[in-house]
Formats: structure tokens, sequence, C-alpha cells
């Protein structure tokens, strides 16, 4: 070790001076970070902590003892004793000229930007100067381009610090924008508009540390200045939380803004978090409650509202008893919405038929697999990724699912982890090392041989889960050839020192689902993997933790559990039902019959649940349907009475995410209507005769702490900043395989062998993307997504309209050749109204996490002329 | 337009000698030149799925290169040295010439779609300046009347 | 003075490979694949070998840091990328005796370890490429290149990259991306090449002369060599000259030959009885000298000392009816279109230097221009990512510099009387 060099925390740090100060720095860490860590701040233009060092823009130039030239701070690594001095006559003249050379071509329209307040390069000229210029020549043109709907770019104002490029290539890993031409002609450009890679993540506005890219969702409209307030909060889009600021202007969202390195996401945002926030002040949201009178929909006050809904639940539960109740809870409300919800239901309805539309993948698989491998199996954090060298990917996209984990896979794909896809993941098609694109029908089968392969390659012990492991793979009989690229998938996996496998949606919703989960809770054994499982609502893992599902309390104590229930009774002043409720699909198999009433808060089964036409059938059969939203739904159409809600922004409370990560949502703007979703429940519960009175979230939080065991270490003051992670309890004795009789998958194929299924879009979800206008033209309609070669087969160009028919209904919508597709399969997303995928598939339920499987659901193809449609 | 099957089997045969298809890029993009004439957007786009690269990272690099056919261009292509060595022995007369002569100016086509100009720096053969390429063939010693021979010499 | 690099190559078929070798060519390689690697190295560090590139780094010394980096494959690329005005020795090399280059870059392959070699030829050449590809072709016919290069257990694959069109591919890291297929813009240093260079891997960059006086230093032992030329820049030099000279052309002297000889003994000295005004000593990336700085010897060192640099030892010799603001304004016009755009002085100064000269040549500019160009010049000059900037400030302002009374005419009379030749 060199002299002066020491070592802190396991790194290798270096003594050097800054402008007098002696300081420690990290090895390998550059001065201008170092310096920054330290509080010194060098002046730069080009450097963003989000990427890596370029030493373009010459701004951070320093002085180094014992050099003779400037140095560039950003670029340049610290050595023992160096000393550096950061601010002095020499570097205040070469800043000058550099800012001078740079504002030679820049327009100088401060007046007009919507920059101006927030630009770097404004700050540094006022520190710096030049306060005149010498340049004399005409400016070089750059025509500025404001034709996409979200982001603006005047390029006449761009400095070329690439930092919109590197973020875009190096960290989102969407490679959309480049520099073109060379010398004085560079500029920043997309490729062009009809090869337009974007994902409109929108991380490049931040990045610019000019006016060069806007977004037009608030050009012209306010100076950075005049925002009322930022508060800092958790995005509602998925399950992976990311931190943000929403910033306020007037009470209503002006911006969700990040700043470079805030929360685990590091500031990082996808579209929907970025620009998927104007239903919040949408027109269309719900503003009084409305009640069924003659067949109608009318307004009617919140009394009555509450009244009828509380006398009709009074009757329905004296007559047919709790278990004729039933509720769906939402993986869009909060940890205290939800908790609140369950307890009105399980005592206040005497009814332990709650669950919720994370049935068709996160809570199914997550139990399941916390039943095999121990609590917190999935709780990993999502930053890890990037330390794994291996990562295996089944069951969906997760740059569509996930956004924000898909790109730090991406990251980890080019830090040099090697990436291997199960299945269909366009977005990670540039970062995969191996691919498997096994039948749909096949992928359980694929990931048993590959258990078989993994655990022959390793070295089981004689422990007793390795035991269980070698007894469940000696039943293994490989049934077809290995698919190809299955060998790679192999070694990719074997030879891995840090894998990490990553579990998307598409492999719980099948009959055979929990056959493929045991083959990943086995892969995850053997390998020592750490797990992530996707989720799609931003509050799934909450959802199951507080108890909004029929067979366990908050906490994930088992009902019927008599310790806890006497326990929760006391705290809950009533008694909790003790035997299990009914599932999701067994609730809408039981609506009209044995349930009577389906309480539905903050979600929207009849267009998201499969087999759209028997979903409604049961849905309308129902005596007493009360659905809480903040728009008028399919289901709300169907309800007797519908009450509206509060949005995301507009209510305070928690989310978990994926990685169980409790975090504060915050309240950042007043609502204009509405009520809480635990209010509503709370009206509710006091109409009926059981008081449920809270101040407010927080103290709803405290008695969720009190009654689940999960959150026995969890505090107010814990929740700041990065929130508070559940911790793990591993206890992976219980791995027990599945026996037979082995659930055969479903095979509905239609005619030729093709099937339909669910496209999951980066940009929508449903509901809220609806009532969001911003993102509507990045993909304005539903399309039937198919290979090329399949559309050959069928004689079917783009844009031209099919008709996508099935037992359960049909829709017609537009060809789109996808690329990216390789198997006979026809994609269809579940976001455009009339037009859902889900509606269209048949189901047959695993019997084991009772989640719907949809695999292979036949579908015929007609195409359609435009006069007919 | 597309590329034809040849040039993506020449195509595939340059990405397999690299360790990453980007290594193929530059030279993936003369195919993809050859073929269409010049680098228009259907260029980029077929060398971009030919090599599985995102469009922009095609279009940076094409972009970046002055020796790319970033435009339609005649049916030769002369390449005029101007830089220091060949601009003392006359280039610059050479360049009025071409601009008077035959309508040429730098970055133009003449009428006839015959010859394009594109103004060199330095192309190495300063000791027989001033020098240029007509597409791959050198000239040196250049005159005013000896250009007028060489560019008879081409149809 | 015996021609070393330039060996043969009056006669017809010098590039040939029987040719070749029935003068001589290839016994270096023998005596290298006899030798370990280490001694080859060693041997190559004795001759004290500068890079013919233009910054004059010891070669053994790259290749000792490449044999220490860990990491494999390892590669050896051959920068021929010779852009910098005024020179074409390379071009010269390639076209009359490509089996040297050969020899040096196997010899070289088997020093460091590497099995990949690449020659990164300019598009300009093309007749380069061709005797190349003939050459290489030979050579794996003769399995002096291929899985076993001459018997031995030593494999080495050679290919030419033709670049596409941009001077600073030239800078060794520029180059690697570019063969990477980027744009190729100087990379961040460290990691220098020698130890992350192409796809991230060890990897030494050696210019085309440079690896052609790799066989003499095995041939006749790094000791040998060293005596060659002046002690601290030794070896023979190819110059290239060109200009206002009688016999432009490549002339293989010992290194420290003078300005004048090489003029005046060698080129035939000035054409049609014009005087000698001006000289670039070293491609257009060194600052011009003027006339009574002649008697310098042409080494790394000597012309340091009279402010300018051997750089690629292309040297345009300029007579009295050259107008010096034409000379600088096309070597700003150079610099702008050569810029590779990434950092802001080169990007935005080089332009703003050329618009600036050109107001002076068409008689559009003031006397405060002439400091102008002085402030826009140390606006660049040691605030640029890679030395292109520091060139283009050093030519311009060494021009102003020497002959600002020329400038001052130009301003007050109204612009260039010069005709165009």
């Amino acid at each position: 070790m060199p002299r002066g060099s020491g070592m802190s925390d396991g790194v290798t740090t270096i003594t050097m001076t800054i402008d007098g100060r002696e300081l420690e720095v990290p090895e390998g860490t550059r001065v201008l970070r170092a310096a920054r860590a330290a509080g010194i701040s060098i002046p730069s233009l080009c450097d963003y902590e989000l990427v890596e060092p370029f030493g373009a823009c010459r701004m951070c130039l320093v002085e180094v003892e014992g050099m003779p030239r400037l140095q560039t701070a950003c670029t340049l690594l610290p050595a023992n004793g160096m000393t550096v001095i950061t601010e002095s006559e020499v570097l205040t003249k070469a800043r000058r000229d550099v800012l001078e050379l740079l504002l030679i071509n820049h327009p100088l329209d401060c007046p007009f930007c919507d920059k101006s307040g927030e630009c770097d390069l404004q700050h540094m000229v006022l520190k710096y100067g030049p306060t005149t210029g010498r340049y004399t020549e005409e400016k070089r043109l750059v025509p500025a381009d404001h034709s996409d709907h979200l982001l603006a770019r005047t390029m006449e104002r761009c400095i070329a610090c690439e930092r919109c490029v590197r973020i875009c290539d190096e960290v989102q890993g969407a490679s959309a924008l480049t520099m073109v031409g060379r010398g004085g002609d560079t500029r920043m450009e997309p490729f062009s508009p009809d090869a337009f890679d974007c994902e409109y993540c929108g991380n490049c506005l931040p990045a610019c540390p000019v006016g060069a890219i806007l977004s037009t969702l608030e050009m012209h409209n306010y100076r950075p200045w005049q925002i009322d307030r930022e508060v800092e909060t958790v995005c509602g889009h998925c399950g992976v939380g990311c931190r943000l600021v929403v910033q306020v202007r007037d009470e209503s969202i002006a911006r969700i803004a990040s700043h470079p390195g805030l929360g685990f996401n590091r500031g990082l945002l996808c579209a929907l978090g970025r620009f998927g926030h104007e239903y919040v002040g949408s027109e269309d949201r719900l503003s009084t409650p409305l009640i069924r009178r003659e067949g109608d929909l009318e307004e009617c006050s919140w009394e009555e509202a509450i009244s009828f809904v509380a006398e009709r639940l009074l009757r329905i539960r004296e007559i047919h008893g709790g278990v004729a109740i039933a509720g769906v809870a939402s993986p869009r409300c909060t940890n205290e919405d939800n908790y609140v919800f369950q307890k009105f239901l399980r005592v206040g309805c005497a009814s332990n038929n709650i669950d919720s539309l994370s049935r068709l993948g996160f809570a199914a698989a997550q139990h399941y697999l916390e039943s095999m491998l121990g609590s917190g199996i999935t709780a990993n954090q999502i930053s890890s990724i990037n330390g794994c060298d291996a990562i295996l990917v089944v069951g969906g996209d997760p740059t569509a699912i996930n956004p924000i984990l898909g790109t730090t896979i991406r990251q980890a794909a080019r830090h040099g982890a090697r990436v291997g896809v199960l299945g269909h993941a366009p977005g990670l098609e540039r970062f995969t090392a191996a691919e498997v694109v096994p039948e749909y029908v096949e992928e359980p089968a694929v990931l048993e041989a590959l258990l078989v392969e993994v655990a022959a390659a390793s070295e089981l012990t004689d422990g007793a889960i390795d035991r269980k492991i070698s007894a469940y793979v000696e039943e293994m009989r490989p049934s077809c050839p290995p698919p190809d690229g299955f060998v790679d998938l192999v070694d990719l996996l074997v030879t891995a020192a840090a894998p990490a496998i990553v579990l998307g949606p598409e492999l719980v919703q099948r009959s055979d689902g929990y056959r493929a989960l045991a083959s990943v809770a086995g892969l995850t054994r053997v390998l020592g993997a750490r797990l992530f499982l996707l989720a799609e609502g931003p509050n799934e893992q909450g959802l199951v933790d507080v108890g909004c599902v029929p067979d366990r309390l908050p906490g994930g104590v088992p009902v019927g559990d008599t310790s806890a229930g006497k326990k929760l009774a006391e705290m809950w002043r009533g008694s909790v039902p003790e035997t299990p409720g009914l599932s999701l699909m067994e609730l809408v198999e039981a609506a009209g019959r044995d349930v009577r009433a389906l309480y539905v808060m903050g979600e929207n089964p009849a267009f998201k649940l499969p087999n759209g036409s028997h979903v409604h059938g049961a849905l309308s059969a129902l005596e007493l349907l009360v659905v809480q939203d903040i728009f008028l739904t399919e289901t709300g159409l169907l309800a007797d009475v519908v009450l509206p809600a509060l949005a995301w922004s507009e209510r305070d409370g928690t989310f978990t995410n994926i990685e169980r990560r409790v975090q504060r949502t915050k309240r950042a703007v007043a609502p204009r209507f509405g009520r809480a979703d635990w209010k509503i429940v709370c009206d509710l519960a006091a109409a009926m005769g059981h008081p449920m009175d809270y101040a407010g979230p927080d103290q709803i939080l405290e008695e969720l702490i009190q009654a689940s065991p999960l959150y026995e270490c969890l505090s107010h003051g814990s929740l700041d900043g990065d929130g508070w992670l559940v911790r793990r309890d591993l206890q992976p004795q219980e791995l027990e395989f599945p026996t037979g009789p082995w659930i055969q998958a479903v095979r509905r194929e239609g005619r030729n062998g093709v099937s339909l299924g669910i496209e999951r879009s980066l940009f929508h979800s449903g509901t809220t993307s609806r009532h969001a206008p911003a993102l509507r033209p990045i993909c304005p309609e539903a399309t039937a997504k198919l290979s090329s070669s399949l559309a050959n087969e069928l004689a079917l160009r783009d844009g031209e309209l099919v008709r996508l028919s099935t037992p359960q209904g049909s829709v017609t919508v537009p060809v789109q050749i996808d690329l990216s597709i390789r198997d006979r399969r026809v994609l269809l997303c579940n976001h455009y109204e009339g037009k859902g995928v889900l509606g269209l598939l048949d189901y047959t339920v695993d019997p084991v996490t009772k989640a719907p499987g949809l695999e292979a659901c036949g579908v015929r193809i007609e195409k359609v002329e435009v006069e007919e449609a | 337009m597309t590329l034809s099957g040849a040039a993506i089997r020449e195509i595939e045969q340059l990405r397999a000698k690299y360790p990453e298809p980007r290594g193929a890029l530059i030279p993936a993009l003369y195919v993809a030149e050859r073929e269409f004439g010049w680098l228009n957007s259907a260029a980029l786009e077929s060398v971009a799925n030919a090599l599985a690269l995102p469009s922009a990272v095609v279009r940076g690099t094409a972009s970046f290169y002055h020796l790319y056919r970033h435009r339609e261009m005649g049916k030769h292509l002369i390449q005029l040295c101007t830089n220091i060595s060949c601009m003392i022995l006359g280039a610059e007369g050479l360049e009025v010439v071409l601009r008077e002569k035959y309508g040429l100016k730098p970055g133009g086509t003449t009428e006839d779609g015959r010859f394009s100009l594109i103004i060199m720096e330095c192309i190495g053969v300063c000791d027989g300046a001033p020098a240029m390429l007509i597409d791959t063939d050198l000239y040196e010693d250049l005159s005013e009347e000896k250009l007028g021979e060489i560019l008879a010499s081409y149809e | 003075m015996l021609k070393r690099l330039l060996n043969n190559t009056d006669a017809p078929d010098s590039a040939e490979i029987d040719e070749y070798m029935r003068v001589g060519g290839y016994r270096a390689l023998k005596v290298a694949l006899d030798a370990s690697p280490s001694d080859v190295v060693e041997e190559v560090k004795q001759s004290n070998l500068r890079g013919r590139g233009g910054a004059g780094f010891p070669t053994g010394r790259k290749w000792e840091f490449a044999v220490a980096a860990e990491g494999s494959p390892k590669y050896v690329v051959c920068n021929a990328d010779e852009g910098e005005p005024g020179t074409f020795k390379d071009r010269v090399l390639m076209e009359k005796n490509p089996h040297l280059l050969i020899e040096g870059m196997v010899i070289a392959s088997h020093a460091i370890g590497a099995e990949h070699g690449y020659i990164y030829l300019r598009r300009e050449y093309p007749r380069a490429l061709d005797r190349l590809e003939r050459a290489i072709h030979d050579a794996y016919e003769h399995k002096i290149l291929g899985d076993a290069v001459c018997g031995t257990s030593l494999r080495f694959h050679l290919e030419v990259f033709q670049g596409a069109g941009a001077y600073i591919c030239g800078e060794e890291t520029a180059l690697i991306d570019s063969l990477e297929g980027r744009r190729g813009q100087p990379r961040t240093r460290p990691p220098y090449p020698v130890t992350a260079g192409l796809w991230g891997k060890p990897t030494v960059v050696n210019n085309v002369e440079t690896l052609c006086n790799i066989p003499l230093i095995l041939e006749i032992g790094g000791a040998a060599y060293a005596k060659i030329g002046t002690p601290s820049s030794p070896g023979p030099k190819l110059y290239c000259i060109s200009g206002c000279v009688q016999k432009p052309g490549v002339y293989e002297l010992p290194m420290g030959t003078t300005l004048r000889e090489l003029i005046f003994d060698h080129a035939g000295g000035m054409r049609n009885g014009h005087r000698l005004k001006a000289v670039i000593p070293g491609g257009l990336s060194v600052p011009v000298v003027p006339a009574d700085a002649i008697d310098c010897p042409m080494d790394f060192d000597s012309l340091s000392e009279i402010g300018s640099s051997l750089g690629s030892a292309g040297v345009i010799v300029m007579d009295e009816t050259v107008c010096m603001v034409r000379v600088a304004h096309r070597a700003a016009h150079f610099y702008e279109v050569e810029s590779c755009g990434k950092c802001v002085p080169c990007r935005e100064g080089t332009g703003w230097l050329g618009k600036v000269l050109a107001r002076i040549l068409v008689g559009n500019a003031e006397p405060a221009d002439l400091s102008l160009i002085d402030g826009i010049a140390g606006a660049i000059y040691g605030n640029t990512f890679c030395p292109l900037g520091d060139s283009a400030a050093e030519v311009v302002t060494s021009i102003v510099k020497h002959f600002r009374d020329e400038f001052a005419e130009h301003i007050e009379g109204g612009g260039c009387r010069a005709e165009v030749a």
C-alpha cells in the first residue's frame, strides 16, 4: 500500500489537499466528485452524477501542484499528496474563456427560456462572466424541433455536454439519443421521427443543464421560482415505488421532478412516473357519490350513499351471514386504506372474503414462494441487481412492468452481467446473452429442465433441503428436447457467482403456475439467487402484508391462528372469523349465489379480469355492488353505489414496494372532491354500528404496527428518507415441493396454433393512464401485435384492421407487426376501453396459488374491411 | 428498399469478426452505402437492424465520418485535396475551375449527375501536390489542363 | 545513406513477398521467434525507439506496460490513419514495403502476447489498401500469419480496418473508439490503451513507421540501433517534404538531419529560384518556423527548443509567393473541420478563429482582430481535451507571431493581394 493511503470501510483511501483542506478520499473516485462529497463545489456543465466522467465542458479545470497544465477535476484521479486548487485568477480566466466560447453560438434567449432560473449555464456565467462578448459573426443555426408531443428540443441552446445522450445510453439503456455531425456541427438528435427508440422516461430533462430539452407539459406555463412548494413522495404507478418530487402551483401538480441521486431510484423515473400525473387533475374525476335509481346512476349525497350501503350490508349480513359479503382491495391504495378495509370486512362484516387483483400475479406468487423459502425471500433491494453477474428473467418484461428495475438490469448487463430471458422481454433484447422462447405452455417444463440441469451441476449436500431438491429433480422427466438457447441459459446460471432471478406475472397466470414457481424456488435455493418478484401496482406487497388476502391476517398470520385472532379481536373490538375466505376468482364464481354483496375499493374487475362477459354477468347478479374509485370505471357502471375517493397525490399514507420497503406517500395537492378511502370505509363502519375512528393515516399506521408482527421495529421516524425495509426472516427449512397428481397446462389453441397473450405497455397502466393525455399519443390505440412471419402467413399487413375473437368475445383493432415477437402469439394490451385483452381470455384457476390460468388461449383472426368496422 | 440477401450475409460475416456487433458498424455502413447509393435513413435503419444496434448509435457514428456519402451523389466522386501543400501549389485554382467550368461546388453534383465534389483535408499525396482522388483513382501534379483531360476520361 | 525502412523500394516489385524475402525480409521475425517475448521487449527498450506518430513515446515502455497489463486477449493495432497534413511516409511504406509493416506487427504480437492485430487504415489510401490486402494474403499463404506463425505455436491474425474520414482517429484512443464502431472521440485517460484499450483489453497502438523500425532493431540489435541518429532520438527517420521545393518526397535520413540539409541537399532546393519564407517542420499540428530557423536539427528535442516540434516529420516548405494569412486561414479551417466536437474550446474556438481569419483575408477586419486571434487561441490553448485544440492555437499564433506585418497589411490594405495560384 502506498504511503499515506489508508483503509476505511474496506475502501482504500488517499490523502490529498483541496483548497488547503486535507481530505481523505476513496481511491478511484475522480477529484470533482470527491470534492463535492467533501462540500467543495467545482463548477461543471458536463459532469452528472449518474453517468461516467466525460471531461468535455472544461469548466472544472483546476490547478494541480506539479502539473504544468490545468486538469479537469471530473476526470482527474486523486493521488497521495496531490494538492489541488479549485479557485484562482488563472482558473477564473480559463472558465471565463470557456463560457465566452459557449456563448458565441448560444441564442441568449433567457427571457424566453423556461430553464431560466434553474439553468446551470446561467448560474455559471453569473459567477465567472463574461459580461460582454467579442463574437461578431453570425450564430450557428440549429433548427428547433417541437414536433414531439412531450419533449421539445431547442438545439441552439444546446451546449453539447452530452448528458442527455449519456444518460439515455448508459443509464436508461434506450440509446434513443445521439450526437450527430462533428466539430462545430455537432448536435443532439433523435435518429428520426419514425425510428425513434425513445422510452419517454424523461430522464434527459433533469440531465439537460440548459433549456435545450424541455417538457412540453410545462413549457411557457411558469418559471421555476413560481412553484408554490415541493413535496417529496413516492410514485404511485408501479411496484418499484420510486422517490420523486411533486412541484405544486395553484394547488395542482405543475411538474414531477426528480433530483439526481434522490432515493434508491437515484432520481430516475419512467414515462408513467414523470408524465402520467395529469389524471389527478382530470375533469373526468368522480366528484360526488352516485346511486342507482330505476336503473340509472344518479348523483346523491354522501349521507344517502353511506346509509344506503350500510343498511344493505347489514341486511345481507343478517340474512345470509358475513360470508355473503366480499371485498376487493386495491394495490393502488395505501397500507392504511387497505388495512382499514380488511378490518372493516373482517370485523364489520364478519367476512374473510377479501382479496385483490394482485391474485393475478404478485400476491399469488409471493405467498407460495414464501411458504417454500421463508418470509422475505422476495425482499431484495433493486440496487443489488447491479452487483449480480447473471440475471434470469422469466414471466414478463421488467422494463415494461417495473421500468426502473428493468433499467437496473440493463445497467448490470452493461457492466458485464449476463442476462438470460425465458419468454418474451423485448425491452431487454439488446442486453440478453441467452434467450429461450419456448411455446408459452411449455415454460414451466423448461424451468423444470433448467432445475434438473442446474441441480446436476451444483454440489448438493446431504442436508434436508438438498435432499428434497434431489428427490424433486428425480421425479422430473424432461418431456421435450431442449429448446434453442437452453444450453446457454444453463451455462449462464451454473457459472454465476451472484445470480438473480426476476419473476414476472405471466408465469403465475397459468393453471400449472405453481409448478413453475416450485422450479423457481428450487433454482433460487440451489443457486443462492436473489429473487425479485415484479408487481404492477404500487402497493401489492403492502396489500398482502396488511391482510388483504382471504387466508391471512395483517403480518401474514394465518386466519384461524387463535392467539393472533384473540389479540386482534381485542384491538379491533370485534371477533375475527376463523375460516379463510374466498379468493378472487372464487368470489367471482360465487357472485350472485353465496356472495351477495361485493365492495370494490379502487379496482376495476369488470375490465381487468379474464372472461369479461362471465365476470360482467357475475357482477350484475350481485345484490349489492359498491365501487369506490376516482373515475367511473367499467365496474362502477355496474355498481349500485359509487363513492368518489382521493387520488395518489391527494392523500397521506404508506406504500410497500417489491423490496418490502415501506415508504411515505404524501399529500401534495389539496383534494377538490372525494374522501380518502380509509375515511369512506370508516364512515360506513360507523353507520353500521361499528365505529372505527382515526384522526388520520398516522394513527392507522400506529394501530397497524401493533397489529402486524412484520412491523415490530417500524416507527414513524424510520419512514423518513428512503423508507423502512421489512426485516427478512428466512426459514428455508419449510421448502416443500408440490407432489402429484400434476396439473397440466391447458391448451386452448385456436386454429393454426395461434394464441392470444397480454401485452404489457411501458406507457399505460389502465385506468389512470387513460386519463393522462400526455401518455396517450405515445401509443394512441390498442393494436394486435404479432411477428412478421405470422403476419405473412395470415396475409396481414401493418395497420390493417382485424377482429380478434375468442369464445369470450371479440375486439376489432389494427395489426402491428412487432419484430420482437418470435412465437405464434398475438399480443393485445389491456388499457383501452372496450379493447382489453383480459376479457377475451378464458381461465382455469391454479389449484395452489388460486391465480387464474390464462395460458394458450386460442384466438381467431379475421381481416375486417374498413366500412364494416 | 432493403438490403439484398448478399449484403445481409456480408454484414453477418463482418459481425462474426468482432467481439461485439458494434465492431462491424463502420465496415457495414460501407456495405449499405454501396447498396443504397448513399446513407439515407433506410440505409442506416437497415444496418441498425442487421447488427441489432440502436438506430441512434448507427446514425451518430455514420454522421461523424466525412467519407461516407451522406447525400445523394453523382456517378463519380472527386475528392480534391486543398490542404496547405496542395493549396500553395494551386489547388484553390482547381476548385475555381471546377466551379466555373463544371458548375461543381463543394458538396455539389454536376447537372448531368456525372461528378460530385468534396473538398478533402490532406489525402497524403503532398509530394504529388496538387492531388485528388476520383473514386479510388489517384491523380497527382494536377494542372487546369490535366484536370480537364482527366474528367473527360470519365463517363 | 543506407536505406533500411525504404530498403529496395526503388525496385518495381518491392511490395511482393518473394522480393521482400529475397532482400532479407522476415529474417528479423525468425530472430524474434527464437527469442523469448521478454527478450524482444528488452531489445526494443534498449533501442530507445521513440514512437513515430508524433508524440515520441518510447515504444519499448509501451510494450512493457501491455505485457504487464491484466486481461486477455491483447491486441496490436497499427495506426495507419496518417491524416497529418504534409505527411505521407506511412503511405509510401505501406505501398512499397507492406511486408516490413507486417513483420513488425508479428514481432509485436509475439512480444506482448497478442493473437489479433488490426491495421487502422485511412479511407484516403486506396492503393495502400490494395497492397496491404495482397501482402496479408501472401503472408497467410507463407504461414507468416495464421494459427502457426512460421511453424511455431504463435497465433496471429491480422486484418485491415478502413476508417471513414476523420483526422482525430489518428489519436490512439479515438482510433480505438472508431474500431469499436463509435464516433471517434478521444477517451478519458487513465485508463490508457495499454491497460484497457480495444474492447477494454490491453492494446498496443503503434504508428506504421514505428512498427517498421522493429525488424531492424531485431536484426541489428537494440544497442546498435540506438547508435543511429542522435542519442535521445535514435534510429533512421522518414522525412516527408512537400511544398515549394524541387524534389518533394520521402527521404530516409538519420534523426537530427537539419532542415537546411533536407531542403537544399536532399529535396533539390527551392523551386524556380524562389526564396524560402517559412517551414512547417512536423505536419500541420506544429508551429511554423521562419526561414532563419532552418539550421535546427530535425529531432524530437532540438525542434522543441525552438518552439516547434518534430511531429510527424512532414515538412511543408513555403516560399515568398505564399500568403501566410491564407495559410493560417486554411490551417484554422482544417482544425474546424476536423475537431471532433467533444470539448468546448476546440469545438467553438476553431470555428471562431477561422471566421476572424476569413475576415482578415477578405479585408473586413480591424487591427483589434489580431489581439482577438491571440485571445481566442489563448482560450483554446491548454484548455482542451486532447492536443488537437492546442495545435490549432499554436499553429495560428505562430504564423501571426512570425508574420504579423503581413496580417497588418491585409487588415489595412483591404484583404489579400496574392492571386489564387
